[in-house]
Formats: structure tokens, C-alpha cells, sequence
């Protein structure tokens, strides 16, 4: 099994039930797998302020919600991370594309890349960046776990590499 | 031009227990507390932009509710994307109520940018599939059933007049107060 479908395979067990995503190559990737699965119903949206609203309304409505983004569509994220996600303590899970980091070979994603991890620290969003060599399907069921648990936001950083 | 009050008044006339309201920030969201709604609501008080989506992914996840979402001028400005998202996903149990006065009501009263924006134009052009124009609340509730029954996204477009010195009523509840009772 690749790494996306070991991804999606977390994201079930963990039992999100929809996933909204604007995509780029690595999460456009991600989401194919995604539509593979009978339990998680993929939601193309077209800016990422969206995604996270929508994960929210189906978290909010009983399901459980993710948002599968690139970073860049991240740092769009800061007003509605803190006027909705924080503010009414709902739970939302992120896979996001680590672009820019040095494992990206294209070099005009490396500022997205230098401020992702300062970003999310500053933002106080919990995060991990993915570790391929380990069980990626249980990264992304505690990353899921998480949020439900703390009722806020918990972000997984993903590369590439990853997916294969 | 129809003043907010009455326009929401007959709104959560029609609204039933299976509903689900889903309103912006501002008058809307300050005034509701105040109404008996017999749907559960989830009311904003920051994030502009944010009710067509939260609404629409509800109504993802709950197809047996019909969810209405309450979103204002600016708000939508700020975010018209959003209309490409919900004709794309294409729920039969959304309508939005678009609520059009010109202005950023809750700041201040500033107005929009001044563009003659077309709303139920732009809204059919991103391809929402039934869409009106509200001029007044006679038309709302022979409008409203109509969405509710289209089977497919619905936007009403309703001319709201802006009253500079309408009294309305502060944030009566806090955030938490209203994901707590939000239960679907």
C-alpha cells in the first residue's frame, strides 16, 4: 500500500467522514486516494478559508471533518483559525503540504517553507510533520484523536515523499 | 426597502425543528437570541465569510436537515468563491439567504465598494442553480418554500433597506454558550 492510502487509511479509522481540499500536485495526489474510500465523501473547494469552514460544519453536524491544503493555503488561514476553529473550540484536522522544506525540489516553493513550522508556532496550532519511516496511518489517527480531544485545530505536515 | 427585523421575523416563521440556521456575524446573529427559532442555530460572531460554508458542509453531513445559511453583502464580497464551491458540491438541502444592504453594518456602516454588483447574476453565473431576488418579506415567504422544495442549492437575494440609527440589540451570547447548544 502507498503512502496515500495508508493516509486515507488513518483518516477512516479515525473515522473523518469528509475531507474538503484545494489542491496542489502533492495533495491533488492525496485526494485521488481519497475518492477511493466509501467512507470519507471529498469536497473540492475553491480557497481554503472554505475547506475549514466545511470541515467544521460536518464536525459540528456529527461527522468529523479534515482539510487537506497546501501551506501556502495555510498562512490564508490565520482569521478563521482564530474567529472560528479557535474561537467556538471546534475540532479540525489538517493535512498540509510541507512545501519548501528540503526534501521540495522546487525552489519557488522555499519561502512558503521557511515560515511554515515559525508560522504554526506562532499561531499555537499544534503540528507534526510526518514520518514516513514510521506508521503514517496512525500519525494521522492521533492527529485526528487529537483534535476531537482538545476540540481544536491539529496539523500534519506532509511531504512528497510521503505519499509513495 | 424592507427592514432587517421583519425580514428575519418571517424567516424563522417558516423555519421547522428539522431546519438547521446558520447565520453571520452582525445584526442577524444579535438579533436571534432575542426570536424564537424552532431550528437549532449556529450563530457567528467574527469570521466574515464563513456561513455558506459552515452551512454547506452541515449540510453534507446531514442530508435528512435543511440547512439555511444567513451570509451579508460584504461577507459574500469577500469570499464569492464560495458560490463555485456549493453549485460544485450541489447539496439539494442549502439555502442561503443573501442579505444585501450596501453597507459593513456591523462596523460602523461603512459602505461596500462601490460596485453595482449584480448578486443573483453573479450567483447564477457561478452556477447556483435557483436563485431569486427578495424584494420584501411578502416575496420571502412565497420565495422560501420555493428554495426549500428546488432540490438542488437556492440563494435568495433579499433587498434589505440600511438604517444608520436602528437599535440593535448587543451580542447576548458568548461563543461557547452556542457550540454548547448546538446539538444536530
Amino acid at each position: 500500500m502507498d503512502g496515500a492510502r495508508r493516509i486515507v487509511a488513518g483518516l477512516e479509522a479515525a473515522g473523518v467522514t469528509l475531507a474538503a481540499s484545494v489542491p496542489d500536485t502533492w495533495i491533488g495526489r492525496l485526494m485521488q486516494a481519497v475518492r477511493g474510500s466509501a467512507k470519507i465523501r471529498a469536497v473540492d473547494v475553491a480557497r481554503e478559508e472554505e475547506a475549514v469552514a466545511i470541515a467544521c460544519g460536518a464536525s459540528l453536524a456529527g461527522g468529523r471533518g479534515a482539510v487537506l491544503i497546501q501551506n501556502a493555503g495555510l498562512l490564508n488561514c490565520g482569521g478563521i483559525l482564530a474567529g472560528l476553529v479557535e474561537l467556538y473550540r471546534i475540532p479540525c484536522f489538517f493535512i498540509v503540504s510541507y512545501r519548501g522544506d528540503w526534501r521540495d525540489p522546487v525552489y519557488y516553493h522555499a519561502p512558503k517553507g521557511r515560515v511554515t513550522e515559525a508560522t504554526l508556532s506562532a499561531w499555537r496550532l499544534p503540528y507534526a510533520v510526518a514520518d514516513r519511516a514510521a506508521d503514517l496511518a496512525a500519525q494521522v489517527a492521533r492527529g485526528v484523536t487529537f483534535a476531537v480531544e482538545s476540540r481544536g485545530p491539529f496539523v500534519l505536515l506532509i511531504s512528497g515523499e510521503d505519499l509513495q | 426597502m424592507t427592514p432587517r427585523k421583519p425580514f428575519l421575523e418571517a424567516l424563522v416563521a417558516m423555519l421547522t425543528p428539522g431546519d438547521i440556521l446558520v447565520s453571520c456575524l452582525g445584526a442577524n446573529a444579535r438579533y436571534l437570541p432575542h426570536l424564537t427559532v424552532p431550528a437549532p442555530v449556529f450563530a457567528l460572531c467574527d469570521s466574515m465569510g464563513t456561513a455558506i460554508p459552515l452551512a454547506l458542509g452541515m449540510a453534507l453531513q446531514r442530508p435528512d436537515r435543511h440547512v439555511v445559511a444567513l451570509e451579508g453583502d460584504g461577507s459574500l464580497l469577500m469570499s464569492p468563491n464560495v458560490l463555485a464551491t456549493v453549485a460544485a458540491a450541489c447539496p439539494p438541502n442549502l439555502t442561503t439567504l443573501l442579505w444585501v444592504n450596501g453597507h459593513y453594518e456591523s462596523s460602523g456602516g461603512q459602505p461596500l465598494p462601490g460596485a453595482p454588483v449584480d448578486w443573483a447574476g453573479l450567483a447564477r453565473a457561478a452556477g447556483v442553480p435557483h436563485v431569486e431576488p427578495v424584494p420584501d418579506v411578502a416575496a420571502l415567504r412565497a420565495a422560501f418554500p420555493r428554495a426549500r422544495a428546488a432540490g438542488a442549492p437556492a440563494l435568495l437575494v433579499l433587498a434589505v433597506a440600511f438604517n444608520p440609527d436602528e437599535t440593535i440589540p448587543p451580542y447576548s451570547e458568548r461563543p461557547e454558550e452556542i457550540r454548547a447548544r448546538f446539538r444536530v
